[in-house]
């Protein structure tokens, strides 16, 4: 069964049509990747997905749950963990308190108004040993808004996996770096995915970060999915060339 | 810990020392200094700037006012439980409050406070209207002891409200709850996509806020003797939020110096002017411009040369 | 009564009500839109102009010459403090404007009241209108027609100044894209002081209209900053047409409310504002959701 399944998903804003009838699914332990060009409404399936906005049609099910009306924290909880486009942290916590926050969300005494020091170990120690995945444990003391721009986008990415989630939802994860940045997320995310079983999607418009991280890819054109498969099959696909990657292959 | 100890000593021990004028100036500054503490719970913690504060001081004080005129429940108990009450209702407010966020939400706090002011107008059989409750005693008890409704007494009363209050909230704040309120005030939107149901936590420090706010008006009720309609006051809201500013918040021990300080001010002036509301905005504005942590803010950075 | 014309009388009654409060509303939008300020004192504005044009009655002998000196006087305080203060608090989050600007309500109250006193001041409205005319044989006061028809004159206006002239057009550029506007050669800080002196003298003429009405008191303020924010959370933050529409709103649930229900009309407007921010967030045209 597929963990990620989405059936005829649709969302209008008034008369435009962001997202037309999509259907596409994530296997367990696949590495997905959507593309398209700008508009094509990656990011309006993005918020479908994570639950930010509610589909006009059409239906989101997760590990065959259906979760098309549940709010975003509740579908975070059942193992869907995100990154933003632009990179969200607490700027003034440091990176370790960063990750223990965001493995405490997982904790069932998260809330707990009094003691605590329980929770907060365990947190620390899952948030910890998702710093050292991404090599962060140098910076782990330091203010999270005074990282660099590389590495405040890997931070991110440890307090997803702080939270050991099922799936995990990236949302363009090398906007807004420089292309010595880029090339060194994705060699850190290309070691990370090889080296675990984790569940991704990722929604990204380079081409060499996508051909490098995926090994499989959704190519959304005026919101709806006009090709599925293998990188190699997307890349010979004659409908993707002249909708989307033009001369560039 | 040890410093809280040693204030609470020297407290406890002031009532050797001072003349009567004095301990009725010293009851009403930690009545005033719950009251600010209480409010840094939501400004500073979790940045839910409140203007409407007073109607947590003014239910709390209507409500045990209330209870001590009608029955014979002992002084501690009527306060606790006027205190209870106001975060009680603290948790519809919230829920109506936290449908908004920032400025708006401010604005909704402003206009629940200036509804229940108008209603304390209306509800003459429970508020007195404009008259307000008067005669308000300090009901014996427990165990039949008049202890608490002595100068002393109530002295001593008020500032194990306080002292409890603070262990209370610092204790919230260093919690796995008070995390999560920061992660709020630092960034709300990544507080929910890590899976926190944030409108849940805010109504919840709201509640508490408005509580330890309650047993503050609670405590002003017998102090005074009546309660009227000042306590549900706008400017009893932005007088608050000063010294919560002024002290420095999201620190708990500032407030609560802001608001000595406020009143120490107060009372040195009100011999010169009885314009001190002047005074008051005017220091307000140069610490928002120039100190905007505040003294406790100062301080620290005094200690960090 | 004939309930035709009471409806007519008390429809009358509420776009007179109406103009006062898009008085408020739409400098407090102004004010939001273009410079993302939050203008707390717009309550103390409005009740400095009812002062003031009662002072200016006083003086000049002229309702008019109160309507001409309110705003000015008013405006100019209101550009005075941006370029005072404000500007010193630009790129910093919207709470210390917030403050700022509450910390100014309680100081121009205390100054109000050392310098005008206590006691609600009574301003004189002038002979033309002050008297009655018979709307389907129901007397209405002119003043209140009169005011209706103020609201409308200033609400286009201010509509035909944003739209057609020059500072009108620098205005709705600086709040799309003040660093343009900037690079191309004007200076920002200076329209950023006009647009607070405009909302400001906005607020300023609404006390003026109001002062003869409801007389000049230390009350005015916190109502009617109430009301201001009420109205632009329901037409949505920065949205001139939509302070026009909560405008007319809240003064239609003000009017019929206390005729309907005298002890709750105040809870009506606040179930309507709830209403909006749980339908509709952003206000019924605001951009933010």
């Amino acid at each position: 069964m597929p963990l990620l399944e989405l059936r005829g998903l649709t969302k209008r804003y008034g008369g435009i049509l962001a997202v037309d009838q999509v259907t596409m699914s994530v296997e367990p332990g696949e590495v997905r990747a959507v593309i398209g060009p700008n508009g094509a409404g990656k990011t309006s399936l993005f918020h479908l997905i994570t639950g930010v906005v509610k589909a006009t049609e059409g239906d989101v099910l997760f590990d065959g749950q259906r979760v098309t009306a549940m709010p975003a924290f509740g579908r975070c909880q059942l193992g869907m963990s995100r990154t933003f486009q632009i990179t969200a942290l607490f700027p003034e916590m440091s990176a370790r308190e960063n990750t223990s926050l965001a493995a405490q969300a997982r904790d069932k005494q998260r809330w707990r108004p009094l003691g605590g020091g329980s929770v907060f170990a365990e947190a620390q120690r899952r948030g910890d040993a998702a710093l050292e995945r991404l090599g962060l444990t140098h910076v782990a003391d330091r203010p999270a808004g005074l990282l660099s721009h590389g590495d405040q986008r890997l931070l991110e990415v440890a307090m997803a996996l702080a939270q050991q989630p099922r799936l995990l939802l990236m949302d363009e994860p090398t906007q807004g770096l420089s292309v010595e940045e880029t090339a060194q997320a994705v060699d850190v995310l290309a070691g990370l995915f090889a080296s675990s079983d984790l569940t991704v999607l990722l929604v990204e418009h380079d081409m060499e970060v996508v051909f490098r991280l995926a090994r499989k890819i959704t190519v959304l054109h005026r919101g709806a999915v006009i090709a599925d498969g293998d990188p190699e099959a997307v890349k010979a696909d004659a409908t993707v060339q002249s909708a989307y990657l033009g001369g560039y292959v | 810990m040890r410093m809280t100890i040693a204030v609470a000593v020297l407290l406890a021990l002031l009532p050797l020392g001072l003349p009567p004028y004095a301990m009725t100036l010293l009851t009403e500054a930690l009545i005033m200094a719950l009251f600010a503490m209480s409010l840094d719970l939501m400004v500073g913690y979790a940045r839910l700037i409140s203007f409407g504060h007073a109607a947590a001081y003014g239910l709390g004080a209507y409500t045990c006012g209330n209870i001590l005129l009608h029955t014979d429940i002992p002084l501690p108990f009527a306060v606790l439980m006027a205190g209870v009450f106001s975060g009680v209702v603290a948790i519809g407010v919230a829920w109506v409050c936290t449908l908004a966020t920032g400025v708006s939400f401010s604005m909704l706090t402003l206009a629940f406070g200036q509804l229940l002011y108008a209603v304390a107008f209306k509800w003459t059989s429970v508020t007195g209207a404009s008259d307000g409750l008067a005669g308000i005693p300090r009901t014996k008890g427990p165990f039949g002891t008049a202890f608490f409704g002595t100068k002393t007494g109530f002295y001593y009363l008020t500032m194990a409200c306080l002292f409890g209050s603070f262990l209370f909230a610092r204790a919230v704040v260093r919690s796995p709850f008070g995390a999560v309120l920061r992660g709020i005030r630092e960034n709300e939107a990544k507080t929910l996509s890590l899976g926190y149901n944030t409108r849940l936590y805010k109504i919840a420090v709201v509640a508490m806020s408005y509580m330890l706010g309650g047993l503050a008006g609670a405590l002003y009720a017998p102090f005074a003797g009546f309660a009227n309609t000042e306590l549900l006051f706008w400017l009893l809201s932005g007088q608050v939020l000063i010294m919560v500013i002024v002290g420095g918040t999201g620190t708990l021990v500032g407030p609560i110096l802001g608001a000595v300080f406020f009143l120490l001010v107060q009372q040195q002036l009100s011999t010169y002017t009885d314009s001190w509301a002047l005074v008051f905005g005017a220091i307000f504005i140069l610490f928002v411009l120039f100190v905007p942590d505040g003294i406790m803010g100062l301080a620290r950075r005094r200690r960090a040369h | 009564m004939d309930f035709l014309a009471f409806l007519v009388t008390q429809c009358l009654n509420a776009l007179s009500q109406a103009a006062l409060l898009f008085f408020l509303g739409c400098g407090l939008t102004l004010i939001f839109g273009i410079m993302r300020i939050v203008n707390f004192a717009h309550g103390a504005f409005f009740m400095l102009g009812a002062y003031v044009g009662w002072s200016a009655v006083y003086v000049t002998g002229s309702f008019w010459g109160a309507l001409v000196a309110a705003p000015i006087l008013v405006g100019g305080f209101g550009a005075a403090f941006e370029m005072g203060i404000l500007r010193r608090l630009y790129g910093r989050d919207g709470h210390s404007f917030l403050m700022v600007t509450f910390g100014l309500t309680l100081m121009m109250g205390e100054a109000i009241r050392l310098i005008w006193g206590v006691a609600a001041l009574q301003v004189v409205m002038p002979q033309s209108l002050s008297g009655i005319v018979f709307i389907l044989d129901e007397p209405f006061p002119i003043y209140r027609l009169f005011l209706a028809g103020a609201g409308i004159v200033v609400a286009v206006v201010i509509w035909q100044f944003l739209e057609r002239t020059r500072l009108g057009l620098l205005i709705r550029a600086t709040s799309q894209n003040a660093e343009m506007v900037h690079a191309l050669g004007t200076d920002v800080r200076l329209v950023r002081s006009a647009v607070f002196g405009i909302g400001c003298g906005l607020a300023g003429i609404g006390g003026v209209f109001a002062a003869p009405m409801v007389t000049a008191s230390l009350g005015m303020a916190p109502n009617a900053v109430i009301d201001t924010f009420v109205i632009v959370i329901i037409g949505g933050m920065g949205s001139f047409l939509g302070s026009m529409i909560g405008a007319l709103l809240v003064a239609f649930v003000q009017v019929f409310g206390s005729y309907y229900f005298p002890d709750f009309a105040l809870a009506f407007m606040y179930l309507i504002m709830l209403t909006i921010l749980v339908v509709r967030p952003g206000g019924l045209l605001g951009k933010e959701a």
